[in-house]
């Protein structure tokens, strides 16, 4: 759009962002193993899905009203469209492979986890900055989490986020509401993937065979 | 010929003679019966502040002729107020159903209209059969992030009023209680009942939507439930019952990720298994096998069991004693 275009700026640093190595807080290689399991990954999505609810009261505050308003409804902007969406047609859900299921979990999370750590870049507080920065780490979590599974049951791994072409030009500042409209709409995409997710390791639970998948239940901090 | 004339309670009502004059000589009857003359105006009927017990057939004759000149059926009533509207998935992800009623009555026929909108495509809620005033809609799409916002007005002849509700798609996920649920004693074994139940029949995938329970439990003589959560199974063992002790169980279902806990169970009722009476020591204990009661020779009615006059013998009274200040001792933790 000619004004200026907040999403690619978004979509640049998330290139960037993306391309750095993976963050250091999370020591993930010892406790991924081979065979990852879908219940550790289920759980992990109960645990965000469990963070997200304070996090997403606290950001949005920290937005202030109409957003943080429980009946806030606003209608989506076209721009919205740019975040992945858990919405699916229900017979093309129910039908999906096992391995189109953890495909569309793991592009999802990679590009929601970009958009997150582009917002933790510019938050003013800095009790919130932490916050934000703890769940990207669990989500990036998440989002290895469901690369142990798909690579144990030899599905190959989705692409990363495509580095799209910096827009042209000097990038315009956004608008403060139409940024914050994003902002929201990040967060109530987040919460319903990670709704979405439970169900959908519910079915990969009961159709994987036992036998390929180790399970492992024991709490991990959480 | 015949005609309705809806009214408001509490409104005066002035009923012409259909064309006739206004000096032209009538009768007037209400359900059959003369109308005293102070009612009238000339020829019209007037009815002051009219309340329910007015509603009626109310017909015109002409004096002389007895003619029916005018006839009408005087229905009194309220206009809607703002009706109670509720939406609920019990079966999802298939879809959901919302059911509505008037909060008072208005005594006149009112129609309801029900609308559901969905960010910006209106989507069609089927009307039931059974029970009146309820519809369902089938999800088309899973996992949406835009609100459904449901309207509904209900219009009758003295006014409208209407309500709307909007909600997520998870927010109104509440599965039905479960069902059959059967608790039965194990024998052999004074401190455990086995209880069993069903998912709801209204679930229609509990293979891909597994729900979690909510078992609680008291005996009948204490007030304080105990609650067990389990995330999987049909069944659970109670192992921490009252020996010889009814109680009431009840469990409900959720499910396991998204919304709100159904209602609860019906209640059932089961009574530990209790050994035959034998010989009473006084070193038996609330928490070993036998029960108190001595001499009937059917199973003890629990609450009844200290009573003294089904207690024989200082062995037996010394047990109960001790059964009461265990009792009471466990409610004090319970508090």
């Amino acid at each position: 759009s000619p004004t200026g275009d907040s999403w690619g700026i978004f979509t640049f640093l998330c290139a960037a962002l993306c391309n750095l190595p993976a963050l250091p807080a999370l020591n993930c290689s010892e406790e991924l193993g081979a065979g990852q399991s879908i219940q550790q990954t289920y759980d992990l999505t109960r645990y965000l899905e469990h963070q997200l609810r304070t996090l997403a009261g606290t950001y949005l505050n920290y937005l202030g009203p109409p957003f943080n308003e429980p009946d806030f409804n606003p209608p989506r902007l076209a721009r919205a469209e740019r975040v992945p969406s858990a919405t699916v047609d229900l017979d093309l859900w129910r039908g999906l492979t096992d391995n189109a299921r953890l495909a569309a979990n793991y592009r999802a999370y990679s590009r929601l986890l970009c958009y997150l750590r582009v917002l933790d870049g510019q938050v003013g507080m800095a009790e919130l900055r932490h916050r934000l920065a703890h769940f990207c780490a669990s989500l990036q979590g998440l989002v290895l989490s469901i690369g142990g599974v798909m690579s144990s049951l030899g599905y190959p791994l989705p692409a990363g986020p495509a580095a799209p072409p910096a827009p042209p030009g000097a990038p315009a500042a956004p608008n403060d509401f139409l940024k914050k409209m994003d902002d929201f709409w990040l967060l109530k995409e987040l919460q319903t993937w990670l709704w979405r997710s439970a169900k959908d390791f519910n079915r990969l639970k009961k159709k994987v065979p036992p036998a390929v998948v180790t399970l492992r239940l024991e709490a991990r901090g959480f | 010929d015949s005609h309705i004339q809806y009214e408001r309670v509490g409104a005066d009502v002035t009923m012409k003679c259909g064309s006739m004059d206004w000096d032209a000589a009538v009768t007037w009857t209400a359900n059959g019966t003369d109308i005293d003359e102070s009612h009238l105006n000339g020829s019209y009927l007037i009815l002051k502040n009219v309340d329910l017990s007015q509603s009626g057939q109310y017909s015109c004759y002409e004096g002389s002729s007895w003619h029916l000149k005018y006839q009408t059926n005087l229905r009194v009533g309220t206009p809607p107020k703002e009706p109670v509207l509720m939406c609920r998935s019990n079966n999802y992800p298939k879809g959901f159903y919302c059911s509505w009623h008037l909060p008072t009555p208005t005594y006149i026929p009112n129609t309801f209209n029900i609308s559901v909108v969905h960010g910006t495509k209106d989507m069609v809620c089927e009307k039931d059969a059974v029970p009146k005033n309820r519809c369902h809609i089938r999800y088309i799409q899973l996992f949406s992030t835009v609100k459904y916002k449901v309207t509904l007005t209900v219009t009758n002849a003295l006014g409208k009023n209407f309500t709307t509700l909007t909600f997520d798609e998870f927010a109104i996920v509440k599965p039905d209680p479960p069902e059959s649920v059967v608790a039965k004693p194990v024998p052999n074994n004074p401190r455990r009942l086995e209880v069993s139940w069903q998912n709801p029949s209204s679930w229609p995938e509990p293979e891909s939507f597994p729900l979690k329970f909510f078992l609680r439990y008291r005996p009948l003589i204490l007030d304080q439930w105990q609650h067990v959560e389990l995330s999987d199974g049909t069944s659970h063992t109670i192992t921490d019952a009252y020996a010889g002790k009814e109680y009431i169980i009840q469990v409900a279902a959720k499910d396991n990720d998204i919304g709100t806990w159904s209602d609860w169970s019906v209640a059932v009722h089961a009574t530990p298994w209790t050994e035959e009476p034998k010989h009473l020591t006084t070193e038996a204990q609330i928490t070993e096998t036998t029960s108190a009661s001595t001499s009937s020779f059917m199973a003890p009615p629990t609450t009844k069991i200290c009573d003294k006059g089904a207690v024989v013998g200082s062995g037996a009274v010394a047990v109960c004693w001790t059964a009461g200040l265990v009792v009471a001792a466990y409610s004090v933790l319970f508090i």
